[in-house]
């Protein structure tokens, strides 16, 4: 486990995070509920980006768990090094306690947001990744914010309740009773006048009518029928970047529908590249 | 406070939880809720666990608290949406979502001027019966100018609702693109699919297993062993039959492809095979159904663990079904019915679904409805649908598999004494 410092940084902070009013009452919710938040929605629509936002706005240390298809509850928990112990025990030449396991215990992510000292947001990442086990096993340490270690059997009690933002891609439904526990958010996509203050938040010194421009042709590219991943978001974000670094675009057209560039950045699979492609071409001729 | 409210979620079908009810109160109690508005977020985000439900949450939140500023609400609504809504209508009024035939008929001896005559008198219409409230849930979506019927694949996202009424909110119906009835999109199909996982200790020997290593080594007497187990791989293997033939699939054929094309990228090993209206001694691996045949005596020689879909309308005449040399374009003689083929294919594949994208309702009533019937007997079928694929992949990852009916005794010989 790595530490959660090393958390790589590319997020551009709660400046440049727009709160929709319903989405912040429901944060709001869910914390005074002292109940985890679980956000569904597209991807690219910002679920991820929401904990970043909120720890940054309340100033508390954000822990993040990258759930695995392949994670078990106990690993998002702590860890007992074994092989370090069983190498302590077989060389002798660490200075740890070889018959105290504890040294041996290593917090997990959950472990490590029970144990800080002061009130951090911990978010589980794409909970739906890992299979229906890992949310029940979780089910009852989120509830009592305890757990046991059992190897050394002590009790892991939550100094400080975490606010914990759990993400789902839509996959698959959660578990029932997983649910029981959450408040539920759905992150719609967000409309166009959402879009141009989103866009405003990360683009501050973009012209209005350049993403004006930008946003209606990139709603009318979403349009585009048998889309099977349509841009979101973060397309958006990264599609405007490229183009204003872009010494060749003209702004003007892309509002004439003369050319859209760098479709790559919108469309992620080859078939919906080229549909897109033909579709822009198609609009050229008429 | 608001049983009433919570009752009719419950009664609509949202599986709604005492214990969140309690804690809604527990909101109320917290002095979390001041408004209507902040009523609707929270207590959608405290009852309602799946965006599926959200749709029917706004239609019944707009009907419970139609409260004094509803007609406002909606002579706003539609005053702010007219233009939109007309354009959106005039550009192709006949083929607008939820119109009866009769309508359409209609519709189309129209001229512009006459169409939005009858648009404006629906609307006006609309407006008096939206005033009702009463009726608007059960009439949402048909009338073809109505709300629901507005707005078909449209998700209108309110963006900031702030400043808007909590009850226009609802009413926007946001969330009709994801309510359980809705269409079957490639991502859902996907998400159904995404259950079907058969892990097996397959990969690479470079998992260290602990328990192992550790007896190992106390064995050994201390000396270091390291254990390692095989990776889990995900084992699954799949073979498509996809019923390729005849006019009665043709509606059907988009929704069956994007199940296609999504089985081919999500799954690993997985085998297409096609045939048509019923299997029987030959499948092809080519859609034409003519370059590459199979016999299914190979195919049945396969791994039993294979899961095996079958997808087809299941409708055809029963002689193709029962009759020995019921196969209506192979020209080799056949042996054996394709009822007898499905319950082979079946013995030998306990894990056998039949998916069909006939509507599970229209079963006992189409054309088919005999045919289907038999086939159900021995293929535990769904229709292809979010639910019915869930059921399918349920069925396929069971450990018990429902087994097929018994083979029916043939009937005895009578000869006909007229």
């Amino acid at each position: 486990m790595t530490d959660s410092l090393n958390q790589p940084k590319n997020f551009s902070g709660a400046d440049s995070y727009v709160l929709d009013e319903e989405l912040a009452k429901v944060v709001n919710v869910a914390m005074r509920l002292e109940l985890p938040l679980l956000l569904k929605g597209e991807p690219g629509t910002g679920k991820t980006l929401l904990a970043h936002a909120i720890a940054q706005n309340l100033d508390m240390p954000l822990i993040v768990l990258n759930v695995k298809s392949s994670m078990k509850a106990v690993e998002a928990l702590y860890q007992y090094d074994t092989l370090t112990r069983l190498n302590d025990s077989r060389f002798g030449d660490s200075k740890r306690d070889v018959s105290n396991i504890e040294n041996y215990i290593k917090m997990g992510k959950i472990g490590q947001a029970f144990t800080s000292d002061c009130r951090v947001v911990l978010l589980l990442d794409e909970i739906d990744k890992a299979d229906s086990d890992f949310q029940d096993d979780l089910l009852d340490v989120l509830d009592a914010m305890q757990f046991d270690i059992v190897e050394i059997d002590k009790t892991v009690t939550a100094r400080r309740r975490p606010i914990i933002i759990i993400t789902s891609n839509a996959k698959k439904d959660l578990s029932d009773p997983f649910l029981g526990r959450c408040v539920f958010h759905h992150i719609a996509f967000p409309d166009q006048d959402m879009m141009r203050k989103i866009i405003k938040a990360h683009f501050p010194d973009l012209a209005d009518k350049v993403a004006q421009v930008a946003i209606e042709a990139f709603y009318q590219l979403r349009q585009i029928r048998g889309i099977e991943k349509k841009p979101a978001t973060r397309e958006l974000i990264h599609w405007i970047r490229a183009m204003v670094g872009d010494p060749d675009f003209k702004v003007k057209e892309l509002k004439t529908g003369v050319s859209a560039p760098l479709l790559g950045l919108l469309f992620k699979k080859s078939d919906d590249l080229d549909r897109a492609k033909k579709t822009v071409a198609a609009g050229m001729r008429q | 406070m608001f049983q009433d409210f919570f009752y009719k979620l419950r009664d609509f079908g949202i599986p709604v939880r005492p214990t969140d009810f309690i804690r809604l109160q527990g909101a109320l109690a917290e002095g979390l809720i001041l408004n209507l508005q902040d009523f609707y977020v929270v207590a959608r985000s405290v009852l309602i666990k799946s965006e599926k439900h959200f749709d029917k949450y706004d239609r019944i939140f707009a009907h419970h608290f139609q409260g004094a500023d509803l007609d406002e609400a909606f002579a706003d609504e539609l005053g702010m949406d007219i233009e939109e809504m007309l354009a959106k209508w005039l550009q192709d009024p006949q083929n607008f979502p939820g119109l009866t035939d009769e309508e359409r008929e209609a519709l189309k001896k129209m001229d512009p001027d006459e169409l939005m005559k009858y648009f404006q008198d629906r609307l006006k219409d609309q407006t008096k019966r939206h005033d009702g409230g009463n009726r608007w849930i059960g009439t949402g979506g048909r009338s073809p100018v109505g709300h629901g019927g507005f707005f078909p694949g449209g998700m209108r996202v309110g963006g900031s609702p702030g400043s808007r009424s909590a009850v226009k909110v609802a009413m926007d119906r946001r969330y009709i693109d994801y309510s359980d009835g809705g269409m079957l999109t490639p991502e859902k199909i996907g998400e159904a699919l995404e259950k079907l996982k058969h892990m097996k200790r397959r990969g690479p020997k470079d998992q260290l297993n602990i328990d192992k290593t550790i007896r190992e080594t106390v064995r050994q007497g201390g000396e270091i062993e390291l254990v390692f187990d095989r990776r889990l791989v995900d084992k699954l293997k799949i073979m498509l039959f996809l019923d390729n033939g005849g006019w009665s699939m043709t509606p059907y054929v988009p929704m069956t492809r994007s199940l296609f094309t999504l089985a081919r990228s999500q799954f690993k090993d997985v085998r297409f095979f096609y045939f048509h209206n019923c299997i029987y001694d030959v499948v092809w691996e080519d859609p034409m159904r003519y370059h590459k045949p199979v016999k299914m005596a190979d195919i049945l020689r396969r791994e039993p663990e294979t899961r095996v879909i079958i997808v087809g309308d299941a409708s055809m005449s029963p002689f193709e079904l029962n009759h020995t040399r019921g196969a209506i374009d192979y020209g080799s003689l056949q042996t054996t019915s394709g009822l007898s083929w499905l319950r082979r294919i079946k013995q030998t594949f306990a894990h056998t679904v039949w998916i069909n994208p006939m509507p599970a309702e229209e079963w006992d009533y189409s054309y088919g409805s005999f045919t289907v019937g038999l086939i159900r007997e021995q293929i535990p079928m769904y229709e292809m649908s979010i639910k019915g694929l869930e059921g399918a992949v349920e069925e396929l990852m069971s450990k018990y598999p429902r087994p097929p009916a018994p083979e029916p005794k043939p009937e005895p010989y009578r000869p006909n004494r007229w």
